[in-house]
């Protein structure tokens, strides 16, 4: 079975453990931040419990105002700041103990005799009900700052939580779909790895080194974050090394999901071969659906400056009209896109069946600075049930490796191969002379700023010493003309 | 290499010529922006600054996007933990903190 090789997973742990400087400055940062709201925290706790008093008292004090209309001096609001008197001490008790226990009030007033107005016997009676009707705002009043967070129907203010319900259920939902979405992804990959690269695969049979790591039992997949996974493959004629990048949807993020909703994106695999110096001749051609191949030959630089669109010819069979080919060279092209090949993938029959998943096919020997010769090859991939849709096109890749290993050009499009190369060099080099001389052109004007700069500094300052013996010299004459009179 | 082509053409590996794998290196400067990262700064300051508890709510989601897309490990990690002291700050001082003058908390 194909392993997985998380060395993503190995670095933040490191990181971690050994910061370095910047890290730790961020982490110092982090703490610093944590402590600040650790702090704010416990300051608002007491800001929270004084709201809670108020809160308890705003709504015990809306009903109890209310009453306090209807039975005036019978009714006392249940909650502080009472005035401060010693019977008031005797209130105190009483409001906070219906909290405990609601009928241990109705027994405490009684032996209260007290010269306290609101006790009186008369109005006793209306104790109960003061106290039952005390109880329910009590009670709501309660209910309120226990179960704060829920929403509250009272008349004043109106509570609703919808930003954080809406938002708390869709962190939820993207948590959830993280992990949904990386193990459809990872059995994606998996699946495509244990078709095509494990033993006895295709290419198993074609190079002797497989994945990215040392030793027999290398994984051989290279995750490289949730949605890309890369394989790597060495040992092999014609080639240094075949790097396939595996770029799925972004299934893990619920954000990107629901924007394939809209837009929808394919999984693809992209093909990367860098071609031996010596088994490569001059080719530069692509070919890919009509619109991306316009697309492509405008934008790929070595397509640009030495490939046309090549218009399909009459008198053989060539690939179907959905595909377009851009190349150097016509007999280039026809040489590559071979009966073989034709009548397998690209042929009008063949395409239906097998090449679907084609989506760019380039190979170029001036591909770039750094790697001249390359082969690239775009797929599609299939579900993870149906890899074995893309036998055909995966078979392509070590194919057109012998194929493009062994091909030599005629001498007629060798000329013009090489001409073409060799302009191309020139300009390269002449622009290179250029910037060369613009940068040096750069570096004497600084230079000369400079020195001007450091002129004028020290002219300034000569100047200062000049005007300033002027002055000198204007006085002293002046003393002189005096003293001569 | 033609002999060993010859004598060998049924199995095109060739053991000597294996390299291990060498990962490309990319610079700072040309690594794809992290638009997550950078959307979450926004909403989180915002939220800080203009007490708006929608913009935090935003920047944790964002923040947790970013984490979730997270490839380049060091680089991205400072701007999501930034991103991300923002928004629990902005969060804090909302739910926390004085209300807003003129809003209902």
């Amino acid at each position: 079975m194909a392993k997985l090789n998380p060395p993503f997973w190995y670095r933040p742990i490191s990181t971690i453990l050994a910061p370095r400087s910047e890290t730790l400055w961020y982490f110092l940062a982090l703490l610093s931040v944590l402590s600040l709201i650790c702090k704010e925290l416990t300051s608002c706790s007491a800001l929270v419990a004084a709201a809670d008093f108020e809160g308890f008292g705003d709504e015990g004090e809306e009903e109890p105002f209310e009453s306090h209309q209807i039975n005036d001096l019978a009714f006392r609001p249940p909650v502080p700041p009472p005035p401060v008197t010693q019977s008031d001490f005797e209130t105190h008790h009483d409001p906070p103990q219906p909290f405990t226990s609601p009928t241990s009030p109705p027994s405490d007033p009684l032996p209260k005799a007290s010269a306290f107005d609101y006790w009186d016997e008369d109005e006793f009676e209306g104790i109960p009900i003061t106290e039952s009707a005390q109880t329910p705002p009590e009670a709501t009043t309660q209910s309120s700052t226990e179960e704060d967070p829920k929403p509250t129907k009272s008349p004043a203010k109106h509570r609703y939580y919808t930003i954080e319900i809406v938002c708390i259920s869709f962190l939820i939902c993207f948590v959830i779909n993280y992990f949904i979405g990386k193990r459809e992804n990872e059995k994606i990959a998996l699946a495509w790895a244990a078709k095509f690269a494990t033993r006895d695969s295709i290419f198993d049979k074609n190079f002797s080194l497989l994945g990215t790591g040392d030793g027999k039992d290398t994984p051989l997949l290279l995750k490289e974050g949730q949605n890309v996974f890369k394989f790597y493959a060495s040992g092999r004629r014609f080639c240094q090394g075949l790097v396939a990048t595996v770029e799925l949807q972004c299934r893990h993020d619920l954000i990107s999901r629901v924007y394939n909703l809209i837009v929808p994106c394919k999984d693809e695999i992209t093909f990367e071969v860098y071609m031996n110096d010596d088994a490569m001749d001059h080719v530069v051609f692509a070919l890919a659906k009509k619109k991306a191949a316009k697309v492509m030959q405008k934008e790929v630089r070595d397509l640009q400056v030495y490939a046309n669109l090549v218009s399909p010819p009459s008198n053989r069979k060539w690939v179907v009209e959905d595909l377009a080919v851009i190349s150097e060279s016509k007999e280039v092209a026809g040489d590559l896109l071979n009966e073989t090949v034709l009548d397998q993938v690209f042929g009008d029959k063949a395409f239906e069946k097998f090449g679907k998943g084609f989506i760019s096919m380039h190979f170029s020997d001036q591909h770039s600075v750094t790697q001249r010769k390359m082969l690239l090859f775009k797929f599609a991939l299939p579900d993870a049930n149906h890899m074995a849709d893309m036998i055909r096109l995966v078979a392509l890749v070590p194919y057109y490796i012998d194929l493009i290993g062994r091909y030599k050009v005629s001498s007629q499009v060798r000329s013009k191969t090489e001409s073409a190369r060799s302009k191309a060099a020139q300009e390269a080099y002449k622009e290179l002379l250029n910037a060369r001389q613009e940068a040096l052109h750069k570096r004497r004007a600084e230079k000369r700023k400079m020195i001007e700069e450091a002129e004028a500094k020290l002219s300034a300052e000569a100047l200062h010493k000049k005007e300033a013996k002027e002055r000198a010299r204007k006085a002293m004459p002046k003393v002189k003309v005096s003293r001569g009179h | 290499m033609s002999h060993n082509n010859s004598s060998s053409a049924s199995d095109p590996r060739q053991p000597s010529t294996a390299k291990p794998y060498v990962p490309s290196s990319v610079a700072p400067q040309d690594l794809p922006i992290n638009y997550p990262g950078f959307i979450a700064m926004i909403f989180g300051v915002a939220g800080v600054l203009f007490k708006y508890k929608l913009c935090s709510w935003l920047a944790i989601i964002f923040c947790a996007q970013s984490l979730a897309n997270m490839q380049n490990f060091e680089n991205d990690l400072k701007q999501v933990s930034m991103a991300m002291m923002f928004a629990i700050m902005g969060l804090v001082s909302n739910y926390f903190g004085p209300p807003r003058p003129g809003t209902k908390s």
